[in-house]
């Protein structure tokens, strides 16, 4: 048996001041690392709803994005003969959905609507609700006689105006007004973020004859990157990619955003790393002939390392914990909410930051591990302290 | 047998107590390397950070006072920043003010969404009316000559220091582009200008009357466009302009939102990343903690040295300058790590070159005195108030007290 | 109950500073009865600490052979040593070395804390040594509440906690007055002769001497002189 829990606690607290200090500082780097992670979590969870490998997305060729793509009819029509295609169980229409892309600016809930940000109105016909399978109806859908829309759960809680019997204003010149009548999630995909409607509603509300893109469905047994080949060959001439494709380079500029702030919390963990270190030191320090003592009663030099390195653990969760409470308690206060545009077509993307247990124990343990790597070298010197000589000191 | 001399036993004048307290100033810096150490490294990692976000923030801060003297009006579809406005708001809104005194002048642009041909960059590139675009971007001091060939030729294109670096550009070059928007069209330009410091670095501007053209030879309509720059002549005149214009276009089919410059730039820019918002809260952050490094360093080594400054004390050592002896420790102790950090930051922002830091949409932080001393009176505000807590023990210790004490 | 008896054979103990050889020990020898307490004296730096670190198994001696019942120390690995110093030797030492931040009953029971032990008999076991020491009302206090003869006491529960065969005593009064002194020597006796520990107790007092049977002095690291104490010897022989 090592040396009990009580001994290093009260240790700790008689280093009140010290320990306190030493906690805060790692709570302040646990509190960035676990804001990046449910940062990463919401990104990362986003995209994996949207890399459907059988799915694929389909934009006029030298376009960048669905918002900057102009689809004539014509082209779309020609998709429709791919062999390639799946085909829908019941009605035996091959599932190929053209779609529509416009943007509308609408106030951002978080600041009270002080900024606007650029929702994403994609006008769909039934075939969208086939080949977009994630996408689940949460209420009734807009009717196609009527001025209706359907409004993604994620952009429903980032915008405001969006509730149902609210009234958004789309159309050239901002002339037809459309009402939300339902919401719909797409299992927290970026689809979420959008407002949909009926597609030809949408082509004559912007004047549009042409679609923005399509969305097709490949069958099981066929390549996708050999039908995204095909499409890009010259008997279509159209750019395709499959979902996961798309939503990669769509998301260059987050990655990036998300690359640069983990760079920048992994610096800020080796600050407080040695900042452990340097506390574990200062306690060893302040200890030898204690420590010297606990040898001459018959302690092992290994139940010295591993008390202090326990020490250390209990220096770093403590600063864990707080750190994920401070963290927590920021995001109830500023909102979970954080939007970024994707790369080319300033369409929003919504993510909705939370701490799961599994962040928070992340983040924790990987502060803990810093922790016991910066407490190893005091803990290993506290073990070494030479017993003849810390006595002599006295 | 000589007489003893009458002062023969008399001390020799004190020694300036400054000069001992400096001594053992640096020995206790010294005493402990390790902890001197690991605190400078505790600091110095954050205060690298610390100047890197400050840097940022002195960059965007200095772009923006340069942009708000610059006293432009940014005028959009209310309902998308990718939607259009018809050409005849940019007479509406002269119409505003002809004896044009209140605004100087009016230049609308076109999004073209310009990508260099193979290669993955697309440029901020917008076709701004030729007539205007002088006035309104009067910063961009177009030399006479440079302003004839914007006039006299179609093609020509003003472009960022940013791009024209990362694809070897010079002026007078013939540079093509292909628009990510329909209908697609892939258009000739001539370099007439290279602006220094453009913000963002991907800047390109061409005129809008060859755009028009373009677009009508391929069919489709050149008319209508994104965004329109009003400048004004004073701040008021902005402000008031800003409601006028919104409120004249108010339920017509093409309502505005209006915005100056730097509130249409931040909107932009936070929706992108956001990273002059980063850059602020990492700063926040990297003080506190360096504020606790620097706390905690102090506290344990004045913990340990309780009875040792008693004895200063008890020597005859008066306490202001024991205080004083503390506060300077943690000050010296701060700077060490601040410079530590700002130094081989501030070099490595200083020599690296500004092209490999350019990235497609926000100016990269570059070398800035201003961030340097900033940082550096953070650290030694940073480094005083470590000291002082302790400092004020030292003051108060009850020599008694301390001497009894066995650590 | 138990007890053990020391043999050292020719023991040197040489420390290197730099070029200069110390001779710390000098080839000593001597035995100690078990059940024996046994006073060393000596001037300062005559080897008396090393002496009684080598025995209680803290450093290995340069040559010779230390014998402590039936271990034989001096050819014991630091990790040997480490498990044997835990069950028979108990120190005690002029400046206490008590953990500042447990409370007496938490020093006692520290050493108990390395073996397999129920917590009731741990309580049980320091319950005891607290009243041998008699400080059972202060076993809630820490060692800043507490007077320095009462930290001795709490610090010699310590020793006798695990029951040990052997109680190394380095200048146990050495910072205590005459009348605390007196009783912390007493203690010593006491235990000595209900519990028949062996007791080496190093002093530079000639009345703490007077407690042991024999008294051993050390010169420059070699047995100068060995008196037995008649008055003592013949007290315990009773
Ligand atoms: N680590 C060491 N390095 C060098 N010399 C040492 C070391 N430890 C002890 N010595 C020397 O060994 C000699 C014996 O020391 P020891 O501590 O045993 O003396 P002592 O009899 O206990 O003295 P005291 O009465 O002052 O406690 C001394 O000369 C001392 O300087
Ligand atoms: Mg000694």
């Amino acid at each position: 048996m090592a040396l009990p829990l009580s001994y290093h606690w009260r240790h700790l607290l008689a280093h009140r001041t010290t320990t306190v200090l030493t906690v805060l500082v790692i709570a302040a780097v646990v509190g960035t690392q676990a804001w990046i992670l449910g940062f990463s979590v919401a990104f990362n969870n986003s995209l994996a709803v949207a890399s459907d490998e059988r799915k694929i997305i389909v934009i006029r060729r030298g376009a960048s994005a669905e918002s900057s793509s102009a689809l004539p009819v014509e082209e779309f029509n020609r998709l429709i003969q791919l062999p390639a295609l799946a085909v829908d169980a019941d009605t035996h229409e091959p599932l190929v959905s053209p779609e529509l892309m416009v943007q509308i600016a609408l106030p951002r809930r978080r600041d009270k609507g002080q900024t606007t940000g650029n929702v994403a109105v994609r006008g769909v016909t039934a075939a969208a609700f086939r080949v977009h399978d994630t996408v689940k109806l949460q209420g009734p859908l807009f009717s196609k006689g009527a001025q209706e829309v359907v409004v993604g759960v994620k952009a429903a809680e980032q915008f405001m105006g969006l509730q149902v019997g609210d009234v958004i204003r789309l159309g050239y010149g901002n002339n037809r007004e459309y009402q939300v009548v339902g919401f719909f999630s797409a299992r927290g995909g970026p689809l979420e973020s959008e407002i949909w409607t009926y597609l030809p509603s949408l082509q004559s509300a912007h004047n549009r004859d042409t679609y923005s893109s399509a969305a097709l469905r490949v069958r099981d047994d066929v390549d996708p990157h050999k039908v995204v080949e095909e499409i890009a060959g010259p008997a279509i001439g159209l750019t395709a990619q499959t979902e996961r494709d798309y939503w990669q380079a769509q998301t260059s500029r987050i990655r990036a955003y998300r690359a640069l702030v983990s760079v920048l919390v992994s610096v800020m963990a080796i600050a407080a790393a040695v900042a452990v270190a340097n506390t574990m030191f200062t306690l060893v320090a302040g200890r030898t002939r204690e420590i010297a003592m606990l040898r001459t009663i018959g302690f092992s030099g290994r139940q010295i390392l591993t008390g202090f390195v326990l020490e250390a653990m209990m220096l770093t969760l403590a600063g864990g914990v707080v750190g994920c409470l401070a963290c927590q308690v920021w995001l109830d206060f500023v909102g979970h909410a954080k939007d970024m545009y994707a790369a080319t077509n300033f369409t929003t993307l919504a993510f909705d930051i939370r701490l799961t247990p599994e962040i928070m124990v992340c983040a924790i343990s990987t502060v803990i591990t810093l922790g016991v790597a910066g407490a190893l070298v005091p803990a290993w010197r506290a073990a070494r302290v030479e017993v003849v000589r810390a006595l002599r000191e006295a | 047998m000589p007489t003893l001399q009458r002062d023969w036993w008399a001390l020799p004048t004190l020694q300036s107590t400054n000069v001992t307290l400096t001594y053992v100033l640096m020995r206790n810096l010294t005493r402990n390397p390790l902890r001197t150490g690991l605190t400078a490294v505790a600091f110095a990692l954050p205060m690298g950070i610390f100047v890197l976000a400050l840097s940022l923030v002195v960059v965007l801060t200095e772009a923006a006072a340069k942009n708000e003297k610059q006293l432009r009006l940014a005028v959009r579809n209310k309902m998308a920043l990718t939607g259009y406005l018809p050409d005849g708001v940019r007479r509406k809104i002269e119409e505003l003010d002809p004896q044009r005194q209140r605004l100087r002048a009016v230049c609308a642009m076109r999004w073209f969404g310009g990508r260099v041909p193979d290669t993955q960059d697309t440029l901020t590139s917008l076709a701004c009316d030729v007539d205007t675009f002088p006035v309104v971007y009067s910063d961009f001091e177009l030399s006479p000559e440079e302003g004839a060939r914007w006039q006299s030729e179609r093609r020509a294109a003003v472009v960022g220091d940013g791009v024209a670096r990362t694809h070897g550009w010079h002026v007078g070059q013939r540079v093509e582009l292909k628009s990510t928007i329909p209908p697609y069209l892939r258009l000739e330009f001539m370099i007439v200008k290279i602006i220094a410091n453009s913000s963002p670095p991907n800047m390109f501007y061409f005129r809008r009357d060859y755009l028009r053209d373009s677009l009508e030879a391929d069919g489709a309509t050149g008319a209508g466009c994104n965004l329109i720059w009003v400048k004004c002549t004073s701040a008021a005149n902005l402000r008031a302009l800003q409601q006028e214009i919104d409120a004249l276009f108010a339920n017509s089919p093409s309502e505005t939102k209006s915005e100056d410059e730097n509130a249409f730039i931040s909107g932009f820019v936070q929706a992108i990343g956001d990273i002059p918002g980063l850059a602020r809260s990492m700063a926040l952050v990297v003080v506190f903690i360096i504020a606790l490094v620097a706390g905690n360093s102090m506290m344990m080594s004045f913990r340990e040295r309780t009875s040792e400054l008693a004895v200063f004390k008890a020597l005859g050592f008066p306490p202001r300058r024991v205080f004083g002896l503390v506060l300077a420790e943690s000050l010296l102790l701060a700077l060490l790590g601040s410079l530590l950090g700002i130094v081989p930051t501030a070099t490595g922002l200083a020599l690296i070159p500004r092209q490999m830091l350019i990235s497609a949409s926000f100016s990269p932080p570059r070398f800035s005195a201003l961030a340097v001393v900033g940082a550096l009176t953070i650290g030694i505000v940073v480094g005083l108030l470590a000291g002082v807590w302790p400092a004020y023990q030292a003051l108060r210790l009850r020599t008694t007290d301390a001497l009894r004490r066995v650590a | 109950m138990s007890a053990a008896d020391i043999e050292l054979v020719e023991v040197h103990k040489h420390y290197r500073k730099g070029r200069i050889d110390i001779p710390a020990l000098d080839g000593l020898s001597l035995t100690i009865n078990a059940g024996a307490l046994v006073a060393i004296m000596g001037p300062s730096g005559s080897g008396k600490s090393t002496l009684l670190h080598l025995v209680g198994g803290l450093d290995s001696p340069t040559s010779g052979a230390v014998r402590v019942g039936e271990a034989q120390l001096a050819r014991m690995s630091e990790r040997e040593l480490t498990a044997w110093r835990s069950r028979h030797v108990g120190f005690i030492f002029q400046m206490y070395h008590l953990v500042p931040v447990l409370t007496a009953a938490q020093n006692i029971e520290l050493p108990l804390l390395l073996f397999h032990m129920p917590a009731s008999e741990r309580r049980r076991r320091v319950d005891t040594a607290l009243e041998v020491v008699g400080l059972t009302d202060r076993r809630d206090h820490r060692p800043s509440q507490l007077s320095g003869g009462q930290e001795q006491r709490v610090a010699i529960a310590r020793a006798i906690v695990t029951d040990p065969d052997v109680l190394l005593a380095d200048e146990p009064t050495g910072d205590l007055d005459a009348k605390t002194s007196e009783e912390i020597l007493n203690l010593l006796s006491l235990l000595h002769a209900d519990f028949g520990k062996t007791i080496v107790m190093v002093t530079h007092d000639p009345r703490a001497a007077a407690y042991g049977q024999r008294v051993l002095h050390l010169d420059k690291g070699v047995l100068d002189r060995d008196e037995v104490n008649p008055r003592v010897a013949q007290a315990v022989r009773v």
